[in-house]
């Protein structure tokens, strides 16, 4: 069975650049895989040493320019492909960019439709930097899948899916149909950095990109995209308490938190 | 304009209700509001109507409110992980724009902006409020007032859906429940070995608050449960001091952590980014600086 997941190039939250007046400065932000996508392509690999098949890597860049970031994206890609993937198809336009999630959600479904179609797709719980949690459930209604999200665990038999939902307070068994699109947590598994023949197999497998034309789309179905990205102005005090002794920056530290009235002696 | 607001508890309404009656205030357009409540009875005014219903897989939950609710300009819910899942259902269906986790509304030259965090609670996302859309809303982020209407409970029938539940399991759970705690000390990998937590956990004793930990010690070493678990798909934490202890401050977690309204941090690496979001921080190995601390706070107890 072939198996289809979703991978975002998403901001480097711990690399982010802003311009003077706040606003985040995408160009010089670089972009990495997004955490939660690395577990969707680990738990597809699983699956498919399981039941066989072939795993269909797909992405579109959603941050611009694309003749800066398009690299960036392909490195994505071939992480994706290091750690399990076999094939990859990415949509790469500038007509899309920024792209919001119901536009992203849309064009990959023509993605996957037009390279591929595997009946079980699997994605991330949330993208690292926008983490807004909609792109399953949107790529499954224009697919036409059922959807369960949060899986840390997912168990195949026939055409019935068992997916275990970490949810807050209580892990939750359900049971789908395929096809189906399922996102994963962060427990599902432990990724490991690829190894370097990974890496180098991994630039030997097929990659292709291809814009709207390609996938005979002009309207990108864009509903609402955001006006303004800042970056949080940090109010913490950042005092780095110094002194010779250990003793001596423990009764600082002590006082301070009794000033600031957060501990009672 | 014709407001949905769901959840599972009444909490989930008034959350949702806070947040439609600052879009009142600001808009200065009537709400009529529908409450939606799942496996829960409501107990809660300040509604015209409430559907209840009881508890079903997230699939069968957004098609009953479809079902039973139709142009609807607002949905709201609650930021949580079904409430995000039934947000996304109803969006989808009705192809709707949906912001998760609103954090804040302002009025700028006329306009209702939304704000919502982003990049793991490094940036913040702005956008045009529009009808019709869909909305999150975590956890206290908006007080309602004046709750005056009494609704009128219809009850609703669970409708077919895809999705069947075959069983609930509880999570691995210890007692603690940190994102209600007022002092939360944090363990990170600075910390050697399980053992070694025992500091934290004195630590945590002396200055009357829990323990939490980053996601390795939790997920990876399973040192401590995944109550403990400061981050984004762990525990949110909101009281009045986080003490962080050898965490280096991934995004996730300084997220998770950011609604404290202190932050002390101890790390030997003193490029470490928790450093960035601490009020104040001490570059020391934390196996010599904690039993000194430890020892001090004692000492000045008597």
């Amino acid at each position: 069975m072939d198996i289809g997941v979703l991978v975002k190039a998403s901001l480097d939250g711990n690399m982010i650049r802003a311009d003077p007046d706040g606003r985040i400065n995408i160009e010089n932000t670089p972009l990495l895989i997004s955490e939660y996508d690395r577990n969707a392509v680990v738990e597809a690999a699983r699956i498919k040493s399981e039941v066989g098949g072939k795993i269909y890597v797909y992405t579109l860049l959603t941050w611009g320019p694309t003749k800066k970031k398009k690299k960036e994206l392909e490195n994505v890609v071939r992480e994706a492909l290091a750690l399990g993937g076999d094939e990859a198809y990415a949509v790469v336009d500038d007509r899309v960019i920024p792209c919001d999630v119901t536009s992203t959600a849309y064009i990959l479904s023509n993605l996957i439709k037009k390279f591929g179609n595997p009946e079980l797709i699997l994605a991330g719980e949330a993208s690292m930097d926008m983490l807004s949690s909609q792109m399953p459930i949107r790529l499954a209604r224009h697919l036409g899948y059922n959807v369960v999200t949060f899986a840390r665990k997912i168990e195949l038999s026939d055409n019935k899916i068992r997916v275990t939902r970490d949810l807050e307070d209580k892990l939750e068994v359900v049971e789908t149909s395929l096809p189906a699109v399922i996102s994963v947590t962060g427990e599902i598994n432990r990724p490991k950095l690829p190894t370097l023949l990974q890496i180098r197999k991994a630039f030997a497998k097929p990659f292709k990109v291809v814009g709207l034309d390609e996938l005979e789309l002009e309207d990108t179905g864009r509903k609402i995209s955001y006006s303004d990205l800042r970056l949080i102005t940090i109010t913490r005090k950042n005092v780095i308490i110094e002194a010779d002794k250990l003793e001596d920056i423990a009764d600082i530290l002590i006082d301070k938190l009794i000033e600031e009235g957060v501990v009672r002696v | 304009m014709k407001t949905v607001i769901y959840g599972f508890s009444t909490e989930d309404l008034l959350d949702g209700l806070g947040l439609a009656q600052r879009i009142r205030e600001l808009s200065g357009e009537e709400l009529e509001t529908f409450g939606f409540i799942v496996g829960a009875e409501p107990d809660v005014d300040g509604f015209d109507v409430i559907y209840k219903m009881g508890y079903a897989p997230t699939d069968a939950i957004s098609k009953a409110i479809l079902e039973n609710i139709s142009d609807t300009d607002i949905f709201i819910g609650p930021a949580t992980k079904n409430g995000t899942d039934i947000a996304t259902r109803l969006s989808a269906e009705l192809d709707y724009p949906m912001i998760t986790e609103v954090v804040d509304v302002d009025k700028v030259d006329d306009e209702i902006i939304l704000k919502r965090q982003i990049i793991g609670g490094r940036g913040l996302a702005y956008y045009k409020f529009v009808t019709p859309i869909t909305l999150t809303v975590p956890r206290k982020k908006f007080q309602p007032s004046k709750l005056d209407k009494k609704p009128e409970v219809k009850e609703v029938s669970i409708p077919e859906a895809k999705i069947r539940i075959i069983e609930e399991l509880p999570k691995e759970k210890g007692e603690v429940d940190i994102e209600a705690a007022e002092v939360v000390v944090g363990v990170g990998r600075g910390f050697k070995s399980k053992e070694d937590i025992q500091m934290a956990f004195e630590l945590a004793k002396l200055i009357g608050g829990e323990v939490g930990c980053s996601r390795p010690i939790a997920a990876d070493f399973h040192w401590l449960g995944e109550d403990r678990w400061i981050g984004i798909s762990g525990k949110k934490i909101k009281g009045k001091l986080y003490f962080a202890i050898g965490v280096s401050g991934a995004p996730q977690h300084i997220m998770a952590a950011g609604d404290a309204k202190i932050i002390v941090a101890v790390n030997k690496d003193k490029n470490a980014p928790i450093f960035k979001y601490a009020d104040y921080g001490v570059v020391a190995d934390l196996y010599q600086f904690i039993p000194v601390l430890i020892d001090r706070l004692k000492k000045r107890r008597g």
